[in-house]
């Protein structure tokens, strides 16, 4: 979205020539004074004047803060050099493959999210009982879309530069007289690319589930060209919400940050797969009120030379939260994957009941896995455990499996689906 | 069947000159420690352990053929502690081993529950986990289940009675001699007398450091009275 909104201007890009930048320097250009000051001026500002506001302080923060480094904790393992030195192509000269959503006419319940712009099929578009609501820079809600927006305001600075992207962020809201409508018929999320030029492409995007509503998400995020997603979901009070997300390598790469806040007595289930890119970093922010129920399952086959890095925090205010964290990650051939998950458990947090559990198997010499449970207890009266490790191929059960008739590659497969079962 | 020739084990075994016929059954003993197991385990190509001489599988040589080549030409060898592998079913494996078609599961899988009822395995035994929270004679009961289930000619059975009670020698020792056929070899590694009477071996071999002694089940029987230093 930013490539339509300053276009020409960013970075002094020679008409008709190919320019590339890095993150580094898209980030340095939106955190300018200029920029800065240029916000005042947009279409929305006179018309939405809390976007303006909270855009604009995102700006100022994101040009104190700068981008993350190795030091913040979050990204201790993960390999920014690389990130930062990826080839971003100005977006000017680019043709955006439209048709590649055309499929979408012959489907049902199912939304593409691609950079800032939301596409929906026809049956999520209409106004209906009950049916979800979208607030997008087409269906504008004055007073609705303030109170969204005043919610972005994050810490973490990846995120930032996401949404100083992605000046207009869309909401979807799921009613709560919808009940179980969309947990029975599960709504497809599709973040794609509309190219395989190697541009970047931001959504910033907020999932509203309402009290009582139960929503299911069967999320598939497609990188053929860069891709920084921040979603941020609302669980209000007694929802629940299941994410089934499947990341797949196609030739990008993707920084994703998701923003779980869960209000008193809601349920969130993430179910994911990865399979890495060359640079994947998937984030999850977890804020628990009280009687939450939270549980995270991850199981990534890490494809040859690919990157994976993850943070999981989950923060515990309130009391009477449950929490289960386990997530499993194979790596093959030099490919690098890091967990780092953190629990902050506050002195009201009393009745806490968390489990943190990372497992790895690497599958070659040369590849690079690390893992670090942060667990930050401030009360006694909880429950508490992590486990993580980090493994070889056992020879012996490659033995066994091969005494049975499986080559090696059949037999590696099959040691690979089974942990990861 | 089975040839060895001037075959030995690097640090294990040297000397061995055996020949193991089609339609046999052969009941192999020897002293604690002597390397029974690693025989079993160098026959069937282990990587870890360093062979020199011959070994011949149905007239091919076996020295340069990788593990499952050797699998897939007949080769059965039965754990004496089988490996557990969480997250694989029981049937799951079979159906991978096996390579089964759509079509071929229904009929694999009723084999599989035939063979477990009779092992006096639970009903659920086709869901559990391989050699997942089973007992010493469950795991026993379930590599006879894979010996049978897949196109063995040759197998080979380490202490295949440890961890078994006496109805699981019964069962053992029926399935063993229904399976056994003019066209296929047993050879088992045990100390246990019943299992030696009950599956009747046409020989008993006795490994020694440098050699293999022979004979008929009187030999077993002359170990069992006066020990292994005796033959």
């Amino acid at each position: 979205m930013y490539k339509q909104l300053f276009g020409a201007a960013l970075l002094e890009s020679s008409p008709g020539a190919e320019n590339y930048f890095t993150l580094e320097q898209i980030a340095d250009y939106v955190s300018t004074d200029s920029y800065i000051d240029g916000v005042d001026f947009n279409y929305w500002s006179s018309k939405l004047p809390q976007y303006n506001k909270t855009y604009k302080n995102n700006l100022i923060d994101l040009k104190a803060q700068g981008l993350p480094t190795s030091k913040s904790e979050q990204y201790n393992f993960a390999n920014l050099r690389k990130l930062y030195n990826l080839e971003i192509l100005d977006a000017p000269d680019v043709q955006y493959d439209m048709e590649r959503f055309s499929y979408l006419a012959d489907k049902y319940k199912t939304i593409v999210l691609n950079d800032s712009r939301l596409i929906t099929t026809n049956d999520l578009g209409k106004k209906a009982p009950f049916n979800i609501q979208i607030l997008d820079s087409i269906h504008v809600n004055k007073n609705r879309m303030s109170e969204y927006i005043q919610l972005l305001n994050q810490e973490e600075n990846l995120s930032k530069l996401t949404y100083a992207l992605t000046p207009f962020p869309n909401v979807i809201v799921f009613p709560s007289g919808s009940k179980d409508t969309f947990k029975k018929t599960p709504i497809d999320i599709k973040y794609l690319n509309s190219t395989e030029d190697p541009v970047l492409d931001c959504n910033t995007t907020i999932f509203d589930i309402q009290y009582n509503a139960k929503v299911q998400l069967n999320e598939t995020v497609k990188t053929s060209a860069g891709q920084m997603n921040y979603s941020m979901y609302i669980l209000r009070e007694n929802a629940e919400l299941t994410i089934n997300r499947t990341s797949r390598d196609s030739g990008g790469w993707n920084i994703f940050d998701s923003v779980f806040i869960c209000h008193p007595g809601s349920k969130l289930t993430v179910n994911f797969t990865n399979t890495g890119s060359q640079y994947t970093q998937e984030n999850f922010y977890i804020k628990s009120s009280r009687k939450t129920e939270v549980s995270i399952n991850g199981k990534n086959n890490i494809f040859r030379g690919n990157n994976y890095h993850q943070y999981v925090h989950q923060k515990s205010d309130d009391s009477d939260n449950y929490s289960s964290i386990d997530i499993k990650n194979v790596g093959k051939e030099f490919a690098s994957t890091s967990f780092i998950g953190r629990y902050d458990v506050g002195a009201l947090s009393v009745n806490f009941d968390g489990s943190m559990n990372n497992e790895n198997l690497m599958l070659d010499k040369n590849v690079k896995m690390h893992t670090r449970p942060i667990l930050d207890i401030h009360t006694k009266e909880i429950k508490c455990q992590h486990g993580c490790t980090v493994s070889n191929v056992n020879d012996e059960h490659m033995y066994y499996l091969q005494t049975k008739g499986l080559n090696k590659t059949q037999a590696t497969d099959l040691l690979i689906e089974s942990f990861l079962c | 069947m089975l040839k060895l020739e001037n075959y030995a084990i690097k640090d294990v075994v040297e000397g061995i000159n055996v020949t193991f016929d089609k339609g046999r059954t052969y009941v192999i003993m020897g002293a604690n420690g002597v390397g029974k197991s690693t025989l079993l385990h160098s026959i069937m190509g282990k990587p870890s352990l360093e062979v020199t001489g011959s070994a011949k599988f149905l007239d091919q040589e076996l020295t340069e053929m990788e593990v499952d080549e050797r699998a897939n030409m007949g080769m059965f060898i039965g754990f004496q502690a089988p490996t557990s592998i969480p997250g694989l079913s029981n049937f799951q494996f079979i159906k991978q081993v096996k390579k089964l078609g759509v079509t071929e599961i229904k009929g694999n899988l009723d084999h599989f529950k035939d063979i477990s009822s009779k092992l006096k395995l639970p009903d659920d035994w086709d869901k559990r986990n391989l050699n997942t929270d089973a007992s010493g004679g469950e795991k026993k009961k379930n590599e006879l289940i894979q010996m049978l289930m897949m196109d063995t000619k040759l197998a080979m059975l380490d202490e295949p009675d440890s961890g078994l009670d006496v109805d699981g020698i019964k069962s053992l020792t029926t399935e063993l001699n229904d399976w056994r056929t003019n066209d296929n070899t047993l050879i088992v590694v045990t100390h246990y007398d019943k299992l030696i009477e009950g599956l009747n071996p046409d020989a008993i071999f006795v490994l020694k450091k440098d050699h293999m002694v022979g004979g008929d089940k009187t030999l077993a029987d002359k170990i069992f009275a006066e020990g292994f230093d005796s033959v």
